[in-house]
């Protein structure tokens, strides 16, 4: 089956957004975010390449290049996609987890709300190879791919103060780590000492959109 | 790195930290740009001074900011309205000023926008991360220690070539005032605004709330909704964006705003106006004016033209 089309729009005066039309996780679509992000990444006149979950923002210097010509480079990387099946491979790096007590607060929670026991949502949320889709909202911050459906299960309404860095949560299908301390909404079941940003490190990124990951409880 | 310090913090102010013209292209870690909030001001202070325009600084905001220089040099404070005072003596913003070992600089608060820079002749020594030295405070990136500088604070001079102070003529400063006008065109999300939305954003002001920072500046005024519940998945957010959550309340993203987000992306400020969200100060009025198209384009040319050829490589 091939992959919707994505649409091209406008991004205020200096940049653009692709954007495919799907509700959820798409395996497929993701894949293709990540493919365009490489092909547009081949352009020196892009300031920032932002793959997403389902969308791709792309911001130039609207000094350098018109929006004409940006929209036509964007249109035929497009194009160009829908010939594109090679599954991206992406290293694998597994994530040891320390699930529930105070490292997962919420996982009680969770087991009673989903009617799961603790132990059956470790095991589901352990038990498949997860994408990272998506860096950010802050250095570290791994957004990932789709979780089990049993385990879905929106933010709290009102956000903690303070989440603490390498903990693992659950947002509706996602599930993502925080790289750092920071406020969040997400449902918090384990944390990992892994270090998924250390500005000090050779290699300051643990891991990088593209690359899989697999938790290990601990 | 010098052996003496140049410069020591005697109060740090409300929020003093090293900047220079930021770290762009890494937004897809997670890595703002951050840099100089108000690129233009910053630009100009160390124009005067002699440096190139993208030579660390201080950027201090609000005011509050003392400091002992150690060494003679030649320093100039751009931006913000701020009293600046020299030994106790009144010092004209946007003109360098030799200053002595000794010397004692204070910034008053703000009267009219938000940042104040303090550029030194050489520049200032600080923290690399990925090309920058830019303080990045959410994950200590950069500056000094990637913190807001306190009392005790050493700095030490960046030994840069500069050449020999300059002016800048009178008529090309920036004129701040307690009412900003952004230029903006319509973020992915802004028809998915209410029709009553979509007029407010660009016939009513906003005020920005004590919520205003280097990462973003929430306003307050008419609501500005959706017509259905926007059932977004997280994606990827610029700075100069107006955000649109559902309490009605939006949030303007800046230098070192969230790279993803998950509200409706209602406006974007024009890239030759984004200087000018550095300067939103809390309690100030902010006005959106609809940016037509191709209008764009020609502004940031324009502005461009006029500002690199006073000072060299310069650019919105």
């Amino acid at each position: 089956m091939s992959p919707p089309q994505p649409s091209l729009r406008r991004y205020g005066d200096n940049a653009v957004l692709v954007e495919w039309d799907v509700t959820g996780f798409d395996a497929v679509v993701s894949e293709q975010v990540h493919a365009l992000a490489a092909e547009l990444r081949k352009e020196v006149f892009f300031t920032e390449i932002m793959p997403g979950y389902d969308s791709l923002v792309a911001s130039f210097d609207l000094a350098s290049i018109d929006e004409v010509a940006i929209h036509q480079r964007v249109g035929r990387a497009i194009a160009e996609l829908s010939a594109f099946d090679a599954e991206l491979s992406g290293r694998l790096v597994d994530i040891p987890v320390h699930y529930g007590g105070e490292n997962g607060p919420d996982l009680e929670a969770l087991s009673k709300a989903t009617g799961k026991s603790p132990k059956e949502i470790i095991a589901f949320h352990s038990s498949r190879e997860y994408r990272v889709c998506m860096m950010g909202f802050i250095p570290g911050f791994t957004f990932l791919s789709e979780v089990d459906p049993a385990l879905h299960h929106p933010r709290h309404a009102t956000p903690r103060a303070m989440v603490p860095a390498g903990s693992v949560g659950i947002a509706n299908w996602q599930t993502g780590i925080y790289g750092l301390e920071s406020p969040g909404g997400w449902q918090i079941i384990g944390r990992t000492d892994s270090v998924m940003f250390d500005p000090n490190r050779d290699e300051p990124f643990l891991v990088s959109a593209g690359d899989r990951i697999r938790f290990v409880p601990q | 790195m010098s052996v003496k310090p140049l410069i020591t913090i005697l109060n740090g102010g409300t929020q003093t930290t090293v900047q220079d013209s930021g770290r762009p292209g890494y937004r897809h870690l997670g890595i703002p740009r951050s840099g100089a909030a108000d690129r233009l001001s910053y630009a100009i202070a160390n124009h005067l001074v002699g440096n190139d325009w993208d030579t660390p600084a201080l950027e201090c905001a609000l005011g509050g900011l003392h400091l002992r220089f150690e060494q003679d040099t030649t320093i100039a404070v751009s931006g913000a309205q701020m009293w600046a005072q020299i030994q106790g003596m009144n010092l004209d913003l946007n003109r360098a000023i030799d200053v002595e070992a000794g010397d004692i600089l204070t910034l008053s608060y703000a009267r009219a926008g938000c940042r104040g820079y303090v550029a030194v002749a050489g520049g200032l020594a600080a923290q690399e991360f990925m090309g920058s030295v830019s303080t990045y405070l959410p994950a200590g990136l950069g500056g000094i220690e990637g913190r807001a500088l306190k009392v005790g604070d050493k700095i030490a001079s960046a030994d840069l070539p500069y050449a020999a102070s300059r002016t800048i003529p009178r008529g090309y400063i920036p004129f701040l005032s307690s009412h900003a006008v952004l230029r903006a065109r319509s973020g992915p999300e802004f028809d998915k605004l209410s029709a009553e939305s979509r007029r407010y954003l660009f016939t009513t002001p906003f005020i920005a709330t004590p919520a205003t920072d280097r990462m973003g500046a929430r306003l307050r005024g008419d609501r500005i909704v959706t017509d259905d519940p926007l059932q977004m998945t997280s994606g990827p957010l610029l700075p100069g964006t107006l955000q649109c959550p559902p309490d009605g309340q939006p949030i303007l993203a800046l230098a070192d705003g969230h790279c993803t987000g998950g509200y409706a992306r209602g406006l974007h400020v024009i890239q030759a106006d984004q200087w000018l969200l550095g300067q939103i100060a809390p309690g100030m009025q902010i006005s959106f004016r609809r940016c037509l198209d191709g209008e764009a384009p020609d502004i940031l040319q324009t502005r461009n033209a006029i500002w690199g050829a006073l000072i060299p490589g310069f650019r919105f």
